[in-house]
């Protein structure tokens, strides 16, 4: 490394690391067989229609190639993948005293009992492949929004509206690991909020994966009905381990005609996780979908929510961040699909490498021939932040009608010398300035998440900045 | 008729857009250039593009300077297949023109290897096509030399039922300390029939290096339409100008 270079730690995971035995009640055989399958489906009492839905998701997948265009994942191999373990406890908890004593120290260390009381409409808090806690506010449920784990709404007054809508916005035909979920997903949380309701503080699901060599395949269903209005905050995190772990959930998102969604997610998975989440939102007329998505986690990630707008005047925004360190290979971005007249879409992301890192900004604007009068502006940056790491920007966009207004820019750099050279000259440290410039980099996703989020965030820059002079 | 993959870029993207290389039919007519500039030398050549399946091969010593010109004849009506391949040595500078003004397909693949400290690229591209014209390109600069140089622009108009894809890259490799890359890429698009697809990419494996890209897709600035009316300029008329005007953005910059 140059000796004029301000060195960069590697992040302080100790908050995240930290681990438990082991000790589920329960779980299936590595790998992926139609028993395995049919024995996970008997395991979670599924109606007869998700069994087959499992079973037929298992023979895409199995037909299915890998995705030949990203990073390498040749070191997954789905016979090592545990993809059902059961936590330690019968079922799913509504008090957060009745959760066994180590998963509710794991919870309490991650600070999710707290947020909740301070900051939280609802929590659903995932351990594994189960869901062991869900809980909402009485004054919340009173104005009729439902929040629960899939499972218990599949068999509930909801279990018609969970299947008509589920992986109907991400089918099993659409890549490897869409078919994989199908066949194996577990857990994961559904929100249904009212014609005309807003939810006025966010509801938060928390996914912790403990067991090592598994997988967590949570599905989240999200149905914000006509002029609802919600911010849902996703989080997720594991301990590190020497055997790679798998994620592969699946986010669809149904956002009413003039209804708004905010959906806010801190990736933090620990750097032996292979990220392979599927992200969709289909938006109706006059609706809003926002994404906020901080990727700080992961050995390998695949992440790029997707916006269908389908209703005249649906809009997007995506706002997003990625830090890539030591071992990761962050491939991350979004799609837009402008399918109705008078669309927009608005794409703002930053990116950092470091210490051989790989980050990736990867997107598509694709605007149909129906989407007149739509506009799209998208704007990457990217800094690298040495001369080992890696920063690539891959954007496309598909335009199919003449009424429309796109823009895109994107720049990759390093931390511009004038820049520190100004702070310095202000009685700034050299190694404070960079961090102090990183920071406001990332700024664009810092400041449109709740302020506690914000500031875990802007922690884990800061950690990851912090260093001497070498 | 053989048929070829062509215009693979170096970065994969989404395999359902379509852009990750195009299957076409070649043309039998083969035509092959080599272009060898000895240190210093500087050099316009002006290859003509009847259609055909070409390689052009540039070999640039130090300080050696070529304007490449080629130009796709309007009013075309066959295939022509074009693969130039550049490598440039210090300081030594590849200006490469390429004007396609609509008729038949047109497929370019254009490839510049700035390994020379100091080497320089640029591409201007300008076309305009109608009907049912077809124009797929993926010029990429290989940045590894020190204080290299490279700008992709690219300028265009799109009627009728036109289907362009511009693949842009821009690869800023370990080593080399000072690059540069722009890209920049402008298109008007005056028809609902018309395709759009344009993948401007940037890779880069060096922290001091820059790159940058933007794109600006759409129709054509109203309130420009409407002064050039208020002049007593028709409509159509002012549109025509307005497309002209983007080939003349290149054509101005060429060499006499």
């Amino acid at each position: 490394m140059n000796t004029d270079k301000t060195y960069v730690a590697d992040i302080d995971r100790s908050l995240y690391d930290f681990r438990f035995d082991d000790r589920d009640s329960y779980k299936v055989k590595s790998g992926l067989t139609e028993d395995i399958i049919r024995e996970i489906s008997r395991e979670k009492g599924d109606p007869d229609w998700m069994r087959d839905f499992r079973l037929a998701s298992l023979h895409i997948f199995e037909e299915t190639a890998m995705p030949p265009w990203g990073p390498d994942i040749s070191g997954l191999d789905m016979n090592n993948i545990v993809t059902y373990v059961r936590p330690n406890t019968e079922r799913m908890h509504t008090r957060w005293e009745d959760v066994p004593k180590d998963i509710l120290t794991t919870f309490e260390k991650l600070g999710i009992p707290q947020s909740e009381r301070e900051a939280l409409a609802g929590v659903g808090a995932q351990y594994d492949s189960e869901l062991v806690y869900h809980s909402v506010k009485k004054e919340v449920a009173e104005q009729g929004v439902v929040y629960t784990d899939i499972e218990s709404a599949l068999h509930g007054p909801y279990a018609d509206m969970i299947r008509e809508h589920f992986m109907t916005l991400v089918p099993p035909t659409d890549h490897k690991f869409a078919a994989l979920h199908g066949a194996v997903w577990s857990g994961g949380s559904f929100v249904y909020v009212p014609p005309g309701v807003t939810v006025e503080i966010p509801l938060q699901s928390y996914f912790r994966l403990n067991a090592p060599g598994a997988g967590q395949f949570e599905h989240t269903l999200i149905i914000v009905d006509e002029g609802a209005n919600l911010h849902f905050i996703e989080g997720c995190s594991a301990p590190k381990y020497n055997v790679a772990n798998l994620h592969a959930g699946c986010v669809e998102l149904f956002v009413g005609k003039n209804a708004k969604l905010r959906y806010s997610t801190i990736e933090n998975w620990s750097k032996n996780m292979y990220n392979l989440n599927t992200k969709r939102a289909r938006v109706e007329e006059g609706g809003s979908i926002e994404w906020v998505s901080g990727s700080f986690g992961s050995h390998v990630s695949y992440l790029y929510p997707t916006s269908l707008l389908t209703g005249r005047k649906a809009s997007c925004t995506f706002t997003g961040v990625t830090f890539a360190g030591a071992g990761q290979n962050l491939d991350t971005g979004c799609q837009v699909l402008h399918e109705a007249p008078d669309t927009t879409s608005t794409v703002n992301t930053r990116s950092i490498s470091k210490s051989g890192g790989v980050s990736t900004f990867r997107s598509a604007i694709v605007v149909t021939k129906d989407a007149e009068g739509s506009k799209s502006a998208v704007s990457c940056q990217s800094l690298m932040l040495d001369d080992i790491s890696r920063s690539d920007t891959i954007p496309a966009m598909d335009i199919r009608t003449a009424k429309a207004d796109i823009g895109h820019e994107a720049k990759i750099g390093r931390i511009s010398d004038d820049a520190v050279f100004y702070l310095m000259s202000r009685g700034v440290s050299e190694e404070e300035a960079k961090a102090l410039i990183v920071s406001g980099f990332a700024e664009n996703v810092s400041k449109e998440l709740p302020l506690e989020y914000a500031v875990e965030m802007n922690n884990l820059i800061r950690l990851e900045m912090k260093g001497a002079i070498g | 008729m053989n048929t070829r993959l062509v215009n693979t870029p170096p970065a994969l993207t989404f395999r359902w857009l379509g852009m990750n290389g195009t299957e076409v039919t070649v043309p039998d007519e083969t035509d092959t250039h080599v272009i060898d500039l000895s240190r210093g030398e500087r050099r316009t050549v002006r290859l003509p593009d009847a259609g055909a399946d070409t390689t052009v091969r540039v070999r640039l010593a130090e300080g050696a300077c070529l304007n490449l010109v080629q130009i796709r004849p309007e009013g075309s009506e066959n295939t022509s297949v074009l693969t130039v391949e550049a490598d440039c040595g210090k300081d030594a500078q590849f200006h490469w023109y390429r004007v396609v003004t609509g008729g038949g397909k047109t497929y370019d693949a254009c490839t510049v290897r700035l390994s020379g400290d100091g080497a320089c690229f640029t591409a201007d591209v300008a076309y305009r096509l109608a009907g049912d014209d077809v124009y797929d390109a993926a010029v990429t600069a290989l940045h590894s030399g020190r204080k290299t140089e490279s700008t992709i622009f690219a300028s265009g108009v799109l009627s009728g039922q036109a289907n362009k894809l511009f693949r842009g890259t821009i690869d800023l490799r370990k080593g080399a300390k000072g690059a540069v890359g722009n890209e920049t890429e402008d298109v008007l698009l005056l028809s609902d029939d018309v395709r759009n697809g344009s993948l401007p990419v940037i890779l880069c494996s060096e922290e001091d290096v820059e790159g940058n890209h933007g794109a600006s897709i759409g129709q054509p600035d109203e309130e420009l339409l409407y002064y050039l009316q208020t002049r007593g300029i028709g409509r159509e008329e002012a549109l025509a100008m307005l497309a002209q005007a983007k080939i003349d953005a290149v054509l101005r910059k060429i060499p006499d």
